[in-house]
């Protein structure tokens, strides 16, 4: 595990009538890509902003960089690059206006140059000259993250980066984020898209009503809550459900479909064996891994379909 | 300095491409000069348009009428002498119209023989609240008394000369200008900041911003600064038009540009005074319209405060505007720059409070 950038302690955010952020713990290594996984309203958000300076906790500790958020925002905004929860750039400003713009807020000389660079690392060349409002959605979340590129920051927050995109605007950005990581850049990325988290991050908070409730790689995650993989028997229907549980294999009926879970990996290739030995009719047998939806789905007893938790 | 400066430069950048800020700022003061100035300055002096029936077609009548003719107060019209007075006024919607009697020459007469009871009266009509009634009444007045001094074979002993009070020879609109140079530093930077303070939070700019090394207190310089000189190309349009369309002579002097300064930095300061209370544009919009409107016209942009009730005169006084307002007329016209040094030194006072009013007030982080 290498230099932590961020080490939260007991952190608490409490407001009158609720506390949005309820005594999380969690590290950020350098060069990590953390998510903060969870619904809206887990208290994602108010922890960035927290850890960005942008609001004071009630209780904890927090250190960025090496500065306590309380007392040294000032050093910690100049050398973290943030990108706020829906974003919108200033309307008439060109993408190359506004980088150069942010760059010199950060006191940097940028020369055409280096913000044309910038440009291209976020794949916005050909819409360098746009003014802003004209942009797509996917765009301006682009040109915000150039702008938090600007300062050359070791640290980026992305905050919901790809809230309200289409799925291939948000496959884009995907790409541009793993980019980034492979640059070594430190990100903490806050969604509660799950297959977004377990696309990019390294590591993973999952949150909700202020706490974390699983924090661990998303294999480790899906290791030890997802329940391994998952033998499908499309089309098997009741018969089949009762042909298996007949011969001690325990599975559950989805629809017309049967599923076997099995937990450990090594455990897969006996069973698929053991099932083709049964006659039963059906249509296709494949296997599913399992995934954090599943682990959400088993911490937190819901799914989440864009950010909301379904009843 | 240099974070400043690129504030400026985006601001700018942003502000000149909006069709409506750029109207606002730089043609409606425009505007007002040249529907102000061509209903006031073409035609010098205002005149009232005075119908009148001459009931006695004598050439005594004929002469009053030809009196008050030559008056610069009045444009004359006829009303036939057969038709009814009233019904006549207000058939042809006449404001203000004067009926000269039958037996106008010959009660005239009987006064030029030494008739001490002789008396005839030419009568008014009209609303009395209108100016135009008090400018006729003025002018038949004295064109009455004229007659009745001819009549005693008196002299005119006490007569009125005229001296402008002015370095120069000002007209209407060297007075008017100066009140739509303030109209425009308090409308142009303090509608202009209320709104952008409610957009910049409900689009979440300030906290963008609070991710910078950008300080509020840094943001709102430049904001004054880019207010100053958007304020400079407004009063040098504007000059330009008034003395290219109405020869205007009032010229800007140095305490001029100084409180145009002050005035876009108090009035800029004003403006994030009020933003700490707006949420959305709707309501900083109606926050700025019922702070701004009644300033305007309270302050003497458009109307001198010396013609305000007493006690509109005491709020004009702590109104900010009325010092630049004032201040502005007293360099520009009656070249007085001690008093105008005066009201810009109370103009800087308003200016910092409200600098750190607003420095202090706005919050950029999330509570």
């Amino acid at each position: 595990m290498g230099e932590h950038v961020i080490e939260v302690r007991g952190l608490v955010k409490r407001y009158p009538d609720i506390t949005a952020v309820d005594g999380i713990e969690f590290d950020v290594s350098r060069g990590q890509v953390f998510s903060l996984l969870g619904p809206n309203g887990a208290g994602k958000t108010t922890t960035v902003e927290i850890l960005e300076g942008l609001r004071d906790p009630t209780a904890g500790e927090a250190r960025v960089l090496g500065q306590d958020v309380r007392s040294g925002y000032r050093r910690i905004r100049e050398r973290v690059g943030v990108l706020p929860q829906d974003f919108e750039p200033f309307d008439r400003l060109r993408p190359r206006e506004a980088v150069t713009y942010w760059a010199r807020l950060f006191d940097h000389d940028v020369s055409e140059e280096a913000v044309a660079s910038i440009i291209e690392t976020v794949g916005l060349s050909d819409r360098a000259d746009t003014f802003a409002l004209n942009l797509s959605g996917g765009e301006k979340r682009r040109l915000g993250i150039a702008m938090a590129l600007v300062g050359q920051p070791d640290l980026l927050f992305l905050d919901e980066p790809t809230t309200g995109l289409d799925p291939g605007a948000r496959r884009e950005l995907w790409t541009l984020i793993g980019d980034l990581k492979k640059k070594g850049r430190t990100i903490l990325l806050t969604t509660h898209y799950l297959d977004e988290a377990e696309q990019l991050a390294d590591d993973v908070a999952i949150m909700n009503h202020g706490k974390i409730v699983a924090h661990g790689s998303p294999s480790a995650l899906i290791s030890q809550f997802g329940g391994g993989t998952t033998i499908v028997l499309a089309g098997a229907g009741r018969g089949g459900s009762q042909a298996l549980t007949a011969r001690g294999i325990a599975a559950e009926l989805h629809g017309d479909d049967v599923f076997v879970h099995v937990p450990m990996a090594g455990q897969v290739r006996p069973m698929l064996a053991k099932l083709a030995s049964i006659e039963i009719p059906l249509t296709e047998i494949y296997t599913k891994r399992s995934t954090l939806e599943d682990v959400f789905l088993k911490l937190v007893g819901a799914r989440m379909e864009e950010g909301v938790l379904a009843a | 300095m240099k974070r400043i400066l690129a504030d400026v430069t985006a601001f700018a950048r942003q502000y000149l491409r909006s069709r409506v800020g750029t109207f606002f700022a730089l043609a409606f003061p425009v505007i007002l000069i040249l529907l102000f100035g061509a209903i006031f300055s073409s035609s010098g002096s205002p005149r009232v348009s005075l119908a009148v029936q001459d009931m006695d077609r004598t050439d005594a009548s004929r002469g009053f009428v030809q009196a008050l003719n030559n008056t610069t107060l009045i444009s004359y019209q006829a009303i036939p002498p057969t038709a009814n007075f009233q019904d006549y006024m207000r058939a042809h919607s006449i404001n203000v119209a004067l009926q000269i009697p039958d037996g106008f020459q010959a009660t005239l007469a009987q006064a030029r023989n030494g008739s001490t009871s002789a008396r005839v009266n030419v009568t008014l009509a009209g609303d009395p609240t209108q100016s135009s009634f008090g400018i006729a009444y003025s002018a038949v007045a004295a064109v009455a008394n004229g007659f009745n001094l001819q009549i005693a074979n008196a002299t005119e002993v006490v007569s009125v000369g005229e001296t402008p009070f002015t370095v120069q020879q000002f007209g209407y609109i060297d007075f008017f200008l100066p009140g739509i140079i303030g109209f425009t530093i308090l409308t142009t930077p303090m509608f202009g900041m209320t709104s952008i303070c409610a957009e910049y939070r409900t689009r979440r700019f300030f906290k963008l911003l609070a991710t910078t090394k950008l300080s509020k207190a840094e943001w709102l310089a430049a904001k004054v600064v880019f207010y100053v000189l958007l304020l400079f190309l407004s009063v040098a349009i504007m000059m330009l038009v008034g003395i290219g369309v109405f020869g205007m002579k009032a010229r800007l002097t140095p305490v001029a540009v100084l409180l145009i300064i002050a005035g876009a930095f108090e009035f800029t300061s004003l403006g994030m005074v009020l933003g700490i209370f707006v949420r959305d544009p709707g309501t900083g919009e109606a926050l700025a319209n019922a702070i701004g409107f009644p300033m305007m016209f309270l302050a003497g942009s458009f109307f001198p405060i010396d013609s305000m009730p007493s006690f509109l005169q005491t709020i004009a006084r702590a109104l900010p505007l009325t010092y630049i307002n004032e201040g502005l007329r007293a360099t520009m016209v009656l070249a007085n720059d001690g008093t105008a040094v005066t009201y810009l030194l109370i103009t800087l006072g308003f200016a910092v409070v409200f600098f750190v009013i607003g420095a202090r007030g706005l919050s950029w982080k999330s509570k």
